[in-house]
């Protein structure tokens, strides 16, 4: 018995011993469910082994939308606890949990597969590309992020959450302060995940590189292509800094070395360094593509081509290099000299100016534009303002003097959840409506919809506009509590009745997508917005294949050529499409990397030499395998095509 | 598969274009890897705490031996893509076991290396210098250990298939492997070893 | 036999045993600190690019210049690491 005391968690509470049997419950009705209706051969030769870059997508949008609820959840308790003063709904230690779990799964395991999803499902489809570069290894990403997602959740029922602040700082996070194995699921979660995304930005750079319709140059590729290919060169200079850092925080934990000890030479302080260069580059990893969202979008609506293309990519690819080189600015209070903290100052103040200048290149897309305001298009005019506001604050804690006032307080809180929601979160969600039919074949619906947009943003200022204020009066993040007396009580208060909002804005969204599945029509075509892209010349929801024919491409509009100037798209004849194989090796070996994870957060040193065998079995397998995939025949292609096309003509 | 004769057995198909950039990309996020271990290693490199310094550690001549075995490996894998392209399975088959050979005694050099730190007091755990020194050899000779085993795959499939779009390509990539394995070793041999024992 | 063992290679192998041994020099002889790290920059960065065109074949497809980018964006973003790092950690630090 002895042996599974390890397993117990160190700080119970009643809402754990509820969430432990909601998540047995939960299990045992998918189980069941899954037996009931007979869909076990389904699941498996449909989704678990699928390589197909659609319908991973999907899994990925399904795994960010869970998530976004699991943060969520986390955020509106921070809220209650917070919303009067000496409140006791939450002790310190909960309360240090649960911020830590918001911040890695908001960031890590919900707004990356939210724009992993993106990616995957759209980009192959804008250069007109059968799948990705390297289907197999698409599907391990996606397995190798679930598994590191599901090994962060697994955390609070067995072994305690990690506590020591998504950013993990040592040496709060060593064994001496944290004692519980929270931390080491925080290092293998990410970890694991982290893996899988830098093998999709291989995959992306690849995919996006090679495989582009004839015609389609650089510079005539859709902006959200252009937009992810620049995250992705992110992603894979960015990411292995994560894996030495986390392994060097691993060995510390679990080996005892002393990277980031106090003592034996020790420095705290490389962590936070390591986090941060490859933390502010992530920053842009999120927003670069949700850029390339609102961009679509925008131009779509607007009835008008993108204003200044080349300005765009050359602000992202500026974007791309600065990012790499401002990451000093989390830090300016560690104790560096003026000159170091100036340097740091002036190219953060820098990365402001390419940013600004997309900004503007949306603000004269709608300058004299037919606007069309549908739900997406909603999302994005609502972005401009409150990203702005979000912004311009950046650019006030990016001077490092000043910044020694607002550092850790909640005004920086208020900064980044201004950037993010509206830069990221709109994007996300103006995404999922514009996309919605691509994938699915219908609409969602547009009033409630558009409801949604307002409550959201509006709650979303409501929730932190107020901790501006309360931040800039002194009151730092991740204090617990606080006494009346400081009279943050009523921006608090504001904040919470903010976060009731946003809960109910992201209720609604669950129900729009209830209400759309019963209610909405279902002959919409394969472009129902008007769209000038190449997405939209493929059927709603897209064969397996994509493109029946290879499409030929003269402009960054390839559809509106179509559409509009007599450009012939198609011009080729039907050939046979040669696909990749399914395979369930990606899904088992990251089953085997959450077993490895697993194992070496309770540092059990025999499964873990067990699942590293394993993880090499799966290579060498690979290494052995014979993998041709299989052709369509051209017969089969247009019984497809016809059968697709005949019905919405 | 469609198969393009006017290019070299590696490049032939469109999967293994893909694949061969792709690699490329790989080594792109492997100096990012080892960067950030050699950023970590300068910062940590005078923080010796209670333990040796590493003048006091390294040793000139197993180095020098690794690097010359490395160097050595990596002229005979480069023969060995030289070999293929001429068509010569065979020669290349035994370039490619030569090398690995080379990397088999390469790794027992390093083993001994790291017996002897220990042995001299220099484990793991000692100081944040030791840490980063073995680390970041450790991760070099991890990469070493691991191209080893792969190696050998191809090897045997080189053996079972004979020359194919497929194998050729492979063994290409792990050329680019071996390469990009003794380029890091270059700068681990300069600005560790040699830096360290002026 | 001369096939298997073409000039380009033989003269990269044999300039770089030439560059280690010049390297190992600043061992072997008492160079100011400036000198000798200059020495191995050098040596170093050119070994890195002798591997690089005549033994990796960078440039010899149409992917050339995305070889070359993603080479040079990687080293020099980890040459910024490596830089700021010990801007930031020690030179910098007060």
């Amino acid at each position: 018995m002895e042996y599974f005391e390890r397993f117990a968690i160190p700080h119970p509470s009643p809402a754990i011993y509820a969430s432990m049997v909601a998540i047995g419950l939960t299990v045992i009705a998918i189980i069941v469910g899954l037996t009931y209706f007979k869909k076990w051969g389904y699941l498996w030769r449909e989704w678990l082994t699928t390589v197909d870059h659609k319908r991973i997508g999907i899994m990925y949008l399904i795994s960010a939308l869970l998530m976004l609820f699991r943060g969520g959840a986390d955020a509106i308790m921070m809220r209650a606890q917070m919303a009067v003063p000496d409140n006791t709904l939450l002790d310190a230690q909960h309360y240090n949990e649960i911020f830590t779990t918001h911040g890695t799964v908001m960031i890590i395991f919900m707004a990356m597969p939210f724009i992993m999803a993106f990616m995957n499902y759209i980009v192959p489809l804008q250069i007109g590309a059968r799948d990705v570069a390297f289907p197999r290894l698409n599907a391990l990403s996606f397995w190798l992020f679930f598994m590191g997602a599901m090994l962060l959740n697994i955390s609070f029922v067995i072994g305690g959450s990690p506590d020591a602040g998504w950013t993990n700082y040592f040496p709060l996070a060593n064994n001496e302060f944290s004692q519980s194995v929270g931390t080491n699921y925080y290092l293998f979660a990410l970890q694991i995940s982290g893996l899988g995304t830098l093998i999709t930005g291989i995959n992306m750079i690849v995919t996006i590189l090679k495989m582009r319709a004839p015609g389609m140059t650089l510079m005539k590729m859709p902006m959200f292509t252009w937009s992810s290919l620049v995250a992705n060169v992110i992603i894979v200079f960015a990411f292995p800094v994560l894996t030495v850092a986390l392994t060097m925080g691993t060995f510390d934990r679990l080996f005892a070395t002393n990277f980031f000890t106090t003592s034996d030479g020790g420095m705290d302080m490389l962590w936070a360094n390591f986090f941060w260069v490859w933390g502010h580059p992530e920053v842009y990893i999120l927003i670069l593509p949700a850029f390339g969202i609102y961009s679509e979008i925008i131009s779509t609506f607007s009835g008008r081509n993108l204003y200044g293309y080349k300005s765009m990519v050359g602000s992202m690819v500026i974007i791309s290099f600065l990012s790499f080189l401002v990451w000093t600015h989390h830090f300016f209070t560690m104790g560096q000299g003026a000159l170091t903290n100036s340097i740091f100052s002036i190219t953060t103040m820098a990365i402001a100016v390419p940013t600004g200048v997309k900004i503007f290149n949306w603000l004269f897309t709608l300058w004299k534009g037919k606007i069309v305001f549908t739900t997406p298009m909603l999302y994005s005019m609502l972005f401009i303002p409150t990203f702005t506001i979000g912004g311009v604050t950046g650019v006030m804690l990016g001077m490092s003097a000043a910044d020694y006032q607002y550092h850790n307080t909640m005004f920086l809180v208020a900064h980044f959840h201004m950037v993010i929601i509206p830069g990221v979160v709109f994007a996300m969600l103006a995404g999922l409506h514009y996309y919605w039919p691509k994938m699915f074949g219908f609409m969602l619906n547009e009033k409630i919809g558009k409801w949604t947009a307002w409550i959201i943003a509006v709650s979303t200022l409501l929730a932190f506009m107020p901790m501006f204020v309360s931040g800039l009066d002194g009151q730092a993040r991740r204090m617990y509590t606080y006494s009346a007396s400081t009279g943050f009580g009523l921006w608090n208060m504001i904040s919470f009745i903010g976060a009731i909002g946003l809960t109910i804005g992201f209720i609604l969204i669950v129900y729009n997508v209830i209400y759309s599945i019963r209610y909405s029509p279902r002959n919409v075509g394969s472009d129902p917005w008007d769209a000038r892209t190449l997405e939209w010349a493929t059927p709603s929801p897209v064969p397996y294949y994509n493109f029946a024919k290879v499409p030929h491409v003269i402009s960054t509009e390839a559809l509106w050529d179509a559409k509009y100037h007599q450009h012939e798209l198609f011009p080729e004849p039907y050939e046979k499409i040669h696909m990749p194989n399914n395979s369930g090796v990606p899904f088992i070996l990251g089953c085997i990397f959450f077993a490895w994870g697993f194992s070496f957060v309770f540092g059990m040193w025999i499964p873990t030499i067990l699942t590293t065998i394993g993880i090499f079995i799966c290579m060498a397998h690979r290494s052995l395998e014979k993998d041709p995939g299989h052709y369509v025949p051209v017969e089969k292609v247009k019984a497809t095509e016809s059968k697709l096309r005949g019905s919405q003509l | 598969m469609k198969i393009d004769q006017s290019l070299p057995l590696e490049y032939s198909t469109q999967q293994n274009q893909l694949n061969i950039l792709g690699f490329w990309v790989f080594i792109g996020a492997e100096i990012m890897l080892f960067g950030t271990l050699f950023a970590g290693y300068f910062v940590l490199v005078d923080r010796t705490g209670n333990g040796p310094t590493g003048a006091e550690i390294f040793e000139i001549t197993p180095v020098l031996f690794e690097t010359f075995i490395l160097l050595t490996s990596s002229f005979t894998i480069g023969l060995g893509i030289h070999a293929m392209r001429k068509g010569y399975t065979k020669a290349m088959i035994w370039f490619y076991v030569l090398t690995l050979v080379l990397g088999v005694v390469f790794i027992g050099f390093e083993v001994y290396e790291f017996m002897h730190y220990i042995h001299v007091g220099a484990s793991l755990q000692t100081s944040a210098f030791t840490a980063a020194l073995l680390t970041t050899l450790g991760t070099h000779g991890a990469h070493v250990t691991f191209g080893v085993f792969w190696g050998m795959f191809i090897v045997y499939q080189l053996i079972q298939r004979g020359l194919t779009p497929e194998t050729a390509n492979k063994s290409f990539i792990f050329s680019l492997y071996w390469h990009f394995l003794d380029v890091v070793w270059i700068f681990i041999f300069s600005f560790i070893y040699l830096k360290g024992m002026v | 036999m001369s096939d298997l063992f073409p000039m380009k290679q033989v003269m990269g192998f044999g300039v770089s045993i030439i560059l280690t041994i010049i390297a190992a020099c600043v061992y072997f002889f008492n160079l100011s600190f400036p000198i000798t790290m200059t020495i191995l920059l050098v040596t170093a960065f050119i070994q890195a690019g002798l591997q690089l065109v005549v033994f990796m074949h960078a440039g010899e497809t149409n992917d050339k210049p995305a070889i070359y980018t993603n080479i040079y964006y990687g080293l020099i973003i980890a040459l910024v690491t490596i830089f700021g790092t010990l801007l930031c950690m020690i030179w910098g630090y007060i």
